[in-house]
């Protein structure tokens, strides 16, 4: 048996459906701010698999170099981009609490005219 | 291609059911300090995935950024709302729920078998791939300014954390406590004292 890419794109997708269906049914804010996160880790799960599998590079003489790491620099700006936006929302749902005390997603309606 | 080592086998297996029960059990528990908890197992085993594709600099980075700050920030919040962070059950009818999940589920299905058939030969590691010098080097070369961008990101973010959960919610609360009241479905909580 081999683990291959396939196996960590598969793993990957089966992540963000649940993320995604997550958000979708859930209707508590919290939950939902955690599958975004389920959802942004199951990206960076694609990107560093995919990093893995780039050839490496052969330089002149024999020398080996190891493939731009592309995708994990990636991934790391996708995690400072996701800890920006927990804070931020979760700031958003400590203020929406305190003014319809739930964390309910549907009691967000005081736009509604 | 050479067979994967059985202790690489091993470890992508129980990393990935780790990480598949985890994230179920982060969308469907009721309680949400559980949902944490599940996020807390699924971040950490996502790290270890990490590990068997050897990009050691993000193991580093899972922990610090993910189990060291957004699961715990997640768990203040949690904390500082107490029984309020519960919401009552949704009440949609079984079918649509049915249905939706069917769809859901059906989607994951199609696309997880679609990029399972993917492949390719696995290049051998070189020695230095995916360590803190590899990574470094490429994040203060070409990746620079992205860099320098997320650091400004990051501090407009702290300024609107800040902002947003400092607001001066004593007016806002004047002005709207006469047409909206808390809904009675998930304020019941408070006059039955502990909710547990």
């Amino acid at each position: 048996m081999i683990i291959t890419l396939g196996h960590y794109l598969a793993l990957s997708s089966v992540l963000f459906t649940i993320g995604a269906a997550g958000f979708l049914y859930r209707r508590n804010a919290l939950v939902a701010l955690m599958s975004i996160e389920l959802m942004l880790n199951a990206v960076n799960l694609t990107l560093v698999a995919a990093n893995r599998w780039l050839p490496a590079v052969q330089g002149d003489a024999g020398t080996v170099a190891p493939p731009a790491p592309a995708g994990h620099v990636f991934a790391f700006f996708v995690i400072a981009v996701a800890a920006a936006e927990a804070a931020v929302g979760l700031a958003i749902v400590l203020s929406f609490y305190r003014l319809r005390k739930t964390v309910r997603t549907d009691a967000a309606d005081m736009l509604r005219g | 291609m050479n067979p994967s080592s059985t202790q690489e086998i091993i470890a992508f297996s129980l990393f990935a059911a780790l990480a598949v029960a985890s994230a179920l059990a982060t969308v469907t528990l009721r309680n949400p300090i559980r949902n944490a908890v599940g996020l807390f197992v699924h971040v950490l085993s996502l790290a270890g995935l990490y590990i068997t594709l050897a990009a050691h600099f993000l193991v580093a980075v899972q922990l610090i950024v993910y189990v060291g700050a957004v699961v715990v920030l997640f768990v203040f919040v949690i904390m500082l709302l107490g029984p309020g962070s519960e919401t009552a059950p949704d009440t949609t009818g079984r079918v649509p729920r049915v249905i939706g999940a069917a769809g859901i589920a059906s989607v994951g299905i199609v696309l997880a078998s679609t990029v399972r058939t993917l492949a390719p030969p696995r290049p051998d590691r070189v020695p230095e791939f995916g360590t803190l010098r590899h990574v470094g080097e490429y994040l203060f070369g070409p990746a620079m300014v992205p860099f320098e961008v997320a650091s400004v990101l990051l501090t407009a973010g702290i300024v609107g954390a800040f902002a947003v959960a400092k607001a001066h919610h004593h007016k806002v609360k004047m002005n709207t406590e006469t047409n909206l009241a808390p809904l009675k479905s998930d304020a019941v909580d408070e006059s039955q004292g502990d909710h547990g």
